[in-house]
């Protein structure tokens, strides 16, 4: 297994697209952080978390990560996501070189487990290196301090939140509990990822349906008429870790949210592994 | 009772369907230690199929498929005494030829130093290309790099499915000469081919599929020889023409160039020899024309070809 893992570590690694991936995470995180830098104290208070998360960051360098991964979880991070999960079983057939592979005494559901931590590992790698490149740049840029994070007003309850001060500790704390939410929350979308990739043999059909389903996720999460289905939807609790630095509270929904993500895991995990397992392999 | 040869291959009654298709019905065969074996067929006659399903990629619908012994399962073993390659040999685009080679070698979990990497690399006589990317390779560097990846570890069988497909005259020979050197060396060999004259020149045995079924197997020679014709020049041709037409082994004479063109139905050649050099004439040549492309198409025009079936469940 682990001589598996290595060689898909390899085929991973060695290619130009994993360095372009990593050249747009470190570009442009850099590239917000000096936005951010730029617009100073010109803030704007309409109540959007992430848009709240920009007007805190500039306390703070402890605060830049956050404000970035908020930005970067979004849409980006989920489309290089999409892409190593998604290309993980169908890239090698779209070379033709999966058949070679499985002509060698490699059980399939112990390739496709390889494949599977390497994506996973991939993605867990884009999001802290997200994370790292926004905590230089801040902490550069801004100092590393604690913060004063004023009070909010609250459009729902029309009432205004009384502030409160994030130490620097407990900023350190709370954006590594970040990152491993927001990376956990790839879960899902590997699990669906790697599951398309077993359907087909082209590289970017996976890609695309795997970014599809998140991009309809979202759209169907934000129509409240559907009521509790939401709550299903991969996407729904992605963004629940903000609350940690917008109201210092850690939010239930962060459970529910780890929760969601385990059972795509399962159901998508196991199918994966099904029909891989009994797949012919035409490619 | 155990068989007195050793099958390597030993295919039992396989059926493959894909829906309501039938790619394969009760196709049967062996391959045993140090046979040639060359698998012959139409395009569509599943030929691919069944080395598909023979090296695990395919499941079959019904029926029983051993290496070495042992009922294929997907990732199984015996795979690691079997160097396969099916359809064009393919590779990771952006990795170098050795590059490949180790990465495809490593992923079972075998040693490096255990692959024999040099013999492999002597077959393959990429020289220096076999440090550049892949996707700079012609054809004919990626076919030779497919060979260099199924002789690493010196497997004991190899399966070749249309090996010298988008070769060149010269490439095609190359191939021919490094089967015939590897089998010298006691590999043992399954490979299909559209090219007739290759797996004459190549095979000691030949199987013979059509529609996904079984027509006939055997040793080259013997299939050749169970029908075929004779090409003969002598000094006196409507003489010897009237002669042989009236031999009971022969079913029609037909002039051809400045000779004749004997069908026997059955018999020998030396029989005609001795019919014409006993009558007086001077035999100036003889020579067959039967060859294995002749007895492939006799085969196949001789076989009633059934609707398919769907496999006995």
């Amino acid at each position: 297994m682990i001589a598996l893992v290595r060689t898909e570590f390899t085929k991973a690694f060695v290619r130009l697209r994993t360095l372009i991936i990593a050249a747009i995470l470190v570009g442009l995180p850099t590239l917000i952080v000096v936005a951010i830098h730029a617009r100073g104290n010109r803030v704007r208070d309409n109540g959007d978390n992430g848009e709240g998360l920009f007007r805190l960051a500039h306390l703070s360098g402890l605060l830049v990560p956050a404000a970035v991964l908020a930005a970067m979880s979004g849409f980006l991070l989920v489309v290089i996501a999409g892409t190593l999960a998604g290309d993980s079983v169908a890239g090698d057939a779209s070379w033709g070189n999966l058949r070679y592979l499985l002509m060698r005494p490699v059980p399939r559901g112990r390739l496709l487990f390889a494949k599977a931590f390497v994506a996973g590992t991939l993605i867990w790698t884009c999001t802290i290196l997200v994370v790292l490149t926004a905590a230089v740049g801040g902490i550069t840029l801004f100092g590393s301090h604690a913060v004063a994070v004023p009070g909010q007003f609250d459009l729902t309850t029309l009432t205004r939140t009384s502030g409160f001060t994030l130490s620097v500790g407990t900023l350190l704390a709370r954006t590594a509990f970040a990152t491993v939410y927001v990376a956990f929350g790839f879960t899902a979308l590997l699990a669906l990822g790697t599951f398309f990739s077993t359907l087909t043999d082209t590289s970017a059909g996976a890609i695309g349906a795997t970014i599809g389903a998140y991009i309809v996720s979202e759209i169907l999460g934000a129509i409240s008429q559907l009521g509790t289905i939401r709550y299903a939807f991969p996407t729904y609790y992605l963004d629940a870790w903000q609350s940690m630095f917008t109201s210092n509270s850690y939010s239930k929904d962060m459970v529910a949210g780890v929760i969601v993500q385990c059972c795509y895991l399962a159901v998508f995990g196991t199918a994966a592994i099904v029909w891989f397992k009994r797949k012919d392999i035409r490619s | 009772m155990a068989d007195a040869v050793e099958a390597i291959v030993d295919v039992d009654g396989l059926w493959k369907s894909f829906g309501s298709v039938s790619a394969v019905e009760d196709f049967s065969f062996r391959v045993e230690r140090g046979q040639v074996c060359g698998l012959l067929g139409p395009n569509g006659a599943g030929k691919t199929t069944s080395l598909r399903v023979l090296m695990g990629l395919e499941r079959p619908t019904r029926g029983d498929v051993r290496l070495f012994g042992t009922t294929v399962r997907p990732g199984c073993h015996e795979f690691a005494r079997v160097g396969a390659m099916v359809e064009q040999a393919a590779f990771i685009p952006h990795f170098s030829g050795m590059k490949n080679l180790r990465v495809w070698w490593e992923a079972s979990g075998a040693r490096w130093r255990d692959a024999d990497v040099e013999g492999a690399l002597a077959v393959a006589a990429l020289g220096t290309a076999i440090n550049r990317k892949v996707k700079t390779y012609s054809q004919g560097m990626k076919q030779r790099l497919g060979f260099a990846r199924l002789l690493l570890g010196r497997p004991e069988l190899l399966v070749l499915d249309e090996p010298t497909n988008g070769l060149d005259p010269g490439e095609i020979r190359e191939i021919r000469e490094l089967i015939a050197r590897l089998t010298q060396q006691g590999a043992t060999v399954l490979l299909s081919s559209h090219h007739l004259s290759e797996v004459e020149q190549t095979c000691t045995n030949v199987i013979v599929m059509d529609h996904g079924r079984l027509v006939a197997s055997g040793r080259v020679s013997d299939i050749i020889g169970n029908a075929g014709g004779v090409y003969i020049e002598v000094d006196d041709r409507e003489r010897a023409r009237t002669l042989l037409a009236n031999l009971p082994n022969v079913a029609n004479v037909i002039p051809q160039g400045d000779g004749l063109l004997v069908e026997m139905r059955e018999g020998r050649r030396s029989d005609l020899a001795a019919a014409i050099v006993g009558a007086g004439l001077r035999l100036e040549t003889i020579t067959p024309t039967q060859q294995l492309e002749d007895a492939f198409l006799h085969l196949l025009d001789s076989r009633v070809v059934e609707p398919p079936k769907e496999p006995a469940r």
